[in-house]
């Protein structure tokens, strides 16, 4: 394994995030809780930082504090059938345990339901416990990815209502230059993240899809800062250098993967190791593509924003299909790993219908691991890694690479 | 009509696919498969097809097993395996509520496994108290008129959409009947008897169903005062397991209120006459119990809850919540917390857990009801 240097400086940019959100209140900025698919560059705009509660539930399951966290809110009675996210998120709260001190508390909580539907749920019960305002993005799912006039209308009325609430709360107009400067670095940001993620298509491969996990922390939670745009700058010249010298992610990279669905954050340092050691490089992901599309033109951005929840964020099956179809061809796939996560009902309950059909356009095999990505009670390892051992034998066979 | 007046009732609910499939062999009629909840059975008739209301609960699973993950619920599980099983091919269209993850997902599978047979995804706005979703939610009933008359031949026109609002409101008023009587009669018009009666008005031509209610004794005077039985409110999806409204009326449970989509939800609300049908049907819509899946002021629903609750006279709330049910999961404990600072005491009872036995269900109602009349102590 060839460790990216640049991702080390993911710890100071990752500290400072949480440190100034303790601090929002003292710095006259504002707390926004908020998931995937909301308008951060406008929140950026006037002063509210947003935090991602995900992002706090990741950090608790990859420190391996899932187990001592999540009992609390099932002992409240969340069941264990609900995301572990969730789960782990509210029984920092409750325990008080959290390698960031815990999250300060919210002005308010945003979210929008084109992520999916749990999210609205578990910031409901965020709302309640915080006695904070909630609005809620409400993005109809078309189906198949038909085009709904009428639901552009409606999802571009609710993002231009946010402003206003916005402006509620902070008791300051939005300054459109601000806007414009957000806009324009989360769109940079966005591009280095495209860049960075396209790299995985060359042969072998820099970085990992385990690598792009740890990296887009500032994609998520900073595009629209110059943080995130600098340190991706930095990421893809090491990167880039890697490729014009021939080195690659693993020493020896011998099948080339995708990873389907989130990560299983408790066990990301063994299984990147376990891959690692079989010559198995995950090249490329849904999950880490999600944030590569998600700048806005500085014409109309609602509409744009509009538009991007309810056509590009808005996941569906058919498309689903032809990307992972044109990623295979793309990145030289061997072989599809798919994640059917028991938290993410939302991106796991297509998989079995999904497999089956690129399977069946590209000739290229897949394999479902039943896991979760948050909470390690929930699966064994030891069968995960079973699982993906004998499917690599089944690639070796088919390629007659050696591992 | 059968010789006992509960007859026709039994005959539907004996087997609802069967006698939906005869029906249609014997009228010549087509059939339109809705899975509950929400979708407006008035715009499937005003479009000159019977509605028939689908639910995935108590189906047992094979085939859908390999075509949805195990952590699904059983009220999608249980469609895909009676589709996958062909029980359903007799259907004329299908139409799929958005209301969930599940049910959104369940879409993608369904529309990817018969592509060929007409279906429709029903785009509900889930930020109920937002006038945007008014709009939408009207735009989407318009459309579903238009899809429905590619279905059916027949695109209904407004002065059919006001005659079907007229004869469901009837219905629904005559529905809301037995449920009074159930709270003053319940020894002749028990809770099973409610079920009877409100599942099969989602699968019976409602004309029909309605002139089998007619015949029904209103005014035969009560064997048994209710005396003795402890009201309960219940809050779930559908009657799951099989026979839990069997048992309740054997164990002394009277529904004192619930919001069941399958129980007194689809009859709830009130049409507002001078409207515009489709606008009429928005209004209700937007006024029924709030089903976990939309969105309200996260306050605001716990409190109207509590509320109706309240109005019910209930002593105790019964959760029927449906395994691997996110959106109910997660109103669950808040609810429940609401419910015990207001000194009113509930139980839940995951339904539809594989391996749940009825027996098992029975004595932890039994120690509910105990602890409902302190008869404990």
């Amino acid at each position: 394994m060839n460790p990216i240097s640049t991702l080390r400086d993911l710890k100071q940019i990752n500290i400072d995030y949480y440190t100034s959100a303790h601090s929002a209140r003292q710095n006259g900025k504002f707390i926004a809780y908020v998931n995937a698919f909301t308008p951060v560059e406008l929140l950026y705009a006037m002063d509210f930082i947003p935090i991602y509660p995900e992002n706090h539930a990741v950090i608790l399951g990859a420190r391996r504090l899932s187990e001592e966290v999540a009992p609390a809110a099932e002992k409240l009675g969340y069941s264990m059938d609900l995301c572990s996210y969730a789960r782990c998120d509210l029984g920092s709260i409750l325990t008080g345990k959290s390698p960031t001190f815990g999250l300060p508390k919210p002005d308010l909580l945003l979210v929008s339901n084109s992520q999916c539907g749990t999210l609205t749920k578990w910031f409901e019960v965020l709302s309640r416990m915080y006695g904070a305002p909630m609005v809620l993005i409400d993005v109809p799912h078309s189906g198949n990815g038909e085009k709904d006039p009428q639901a552009e209308a409606y999802v571009k009325g609710q993002l231009e209502e946010l402003q206003g609430v916005l402006e509620g709360i902070t008791g300051c107009r939005l300054e459109k230059e601000r806007l414009r400067e957000s806009i324009q670095l989360s769109r940079e940001a966005s591009e280095l993240w495209t860049r960075i993620l396209l790299l995985g298509s060359q042969r072998p491969s820099p970085i990992t899809v385990f690598d792009q996990f740890i990296a887009m922390a500032p994609i998520v939670a900073q595009r629209g800062t110059k943080v995130a745009v600098e340190f991706y700058k930095r990421l893809l010249d090491e990167l880039e250098d890697r490729v014009a010298k021939g080195v690659g992610a693993l020493s020896h990279e011998r099948f080339r993967l995708f990873w389907d669905n989130l990560p299983i954050w408790p066990e990301l340092r063994r299984l990147s190791e376990f891959l690692d050691a079989k010559g198995a490089a995950l090249v490329t992901s849904l999950y880490t593509w999600a944030w590569a599309t998600l700048w806005v033109g500085q014409e109309d951005p609602f509409q744009d924003w509009a538009e991007q929840y309810l056509y590009t964020a808005n996941l569906h099956l058919r498309r689903r299909i032809e990307t992972y179809v044109e990623y295979a061809r793309q990145y030289q796939l061997d072989g599809f790993l798919y994640h059917s996560n028991r938290s993410c009902k939302m991106v796991s309950q297509d998989i079995p219908e999904l497999r089956r059909e690129v399977a069946r356009r590209t000739g290229i095999p897949g394999v479902i691991l039943e896991a979760d990505h948050n909470d390690p009670r929930l699966y064994s390892i030891e069968s995960i890694e079973s699982q993906i051992l004998s499917f690599l034998e089944i690639l070796q066979s088919r390629t007659g690479r050696t591992s | 009509m059968g010789a006992h007046p509960w007859s026709p009732f039994q005959e539907v609910m004996a087997d609802p696919l069967q006698w939906a499939r005869s029906w249609k062999e014997s009228t010549g009629g087509k059939v339109i498969g809705h899975l509950l909840p929400d979708v407006p059975e008035e715009i499937i008739h005003a479009a000159g097809a019977l509605p028939l209301a689908l639910e995935g609960a108590g189906i047992a699973i094979s085939q859908a097993q390999a075509a949805l993950p195990g952590y699904t619920c059983s009220h999608a599980m249980g469609l895909l395996e009676m589709g996958l099983k062909g029980e359903l091919d007799f259907l004329d269209g299908l139409i799929i509520p958005y209301v969930c993850d599940t049910t959104r997902n369940l879409y993608h599978t369904w529309s990817h496994r018969f592509p060929d047979r007409a279906h429709e995804f029903l785009r509900l706005p889930k930020r109920l108290d937002h006038p945007g979703a008014r709009d939408y939610l009207r735009a989407e009933f318009e459309r579903l008129c238009s899809s429905l008359g590619l279905m059916t031949g027949h695109m209904p026109t407004p002065e059919d959409l006001r005659l079907s609002l007229q004869l469901y409101e009837q219905s629904r008023a005559q529905l809301k009947r037995a449920y009074r009587l159930h709270r003053e009669r319940p020894s002749i018009w028990s809770a099973e008897r409610l079920w009877l009666l409100t599942s099969s008005a989602m699968r019976a031509p409602r004309q029909e169903h309605l002139c089998w209610m007619q015949a029904l004794p209103w005014d035969i005077e009560p064997a048994a005062k209710p005396n003795g039985r402890v009201p309960i409110y219940v809050r779930g999806k559908v009657w799951d397991p099989p026979g839990i409204l069997e048992m309740l009326d054997r164990l002394g449970l009277l529904i004192a209120g619930d919001e069941m989509v399958s129980g007194f939800r689809s009859i709830a609300g009130e049409l507002e006459a001078p409207k515009e049908p489709l606008e009429a049907l928005v209004s209700r819509h937007v006024s029924l119990p709030l089903y976990p899946g939309y969105h309200k002021e996260p306050a605001r629903v716990v409190q109207d809850f509590l509320a109706r609750v309240k109005v019910s006279s209930a002593r105790g709330v019964l959760f029927l919540n449906p395994k691997f049910c996110e959106a109910a999961g997660f109103d669950l404990p808040d609810l429940q917390k609401a419910l015990e600072n207001n000194g009113i005491p509930s139980l839940v009872l995951e339904t539809s857990a594989r391996g749940v036995s009825l027996a098992q269900i029975q004595v932890r109602l039994e120690a509910f009801r105990e602890m409902m009349t302190q008869e404990l102590f």
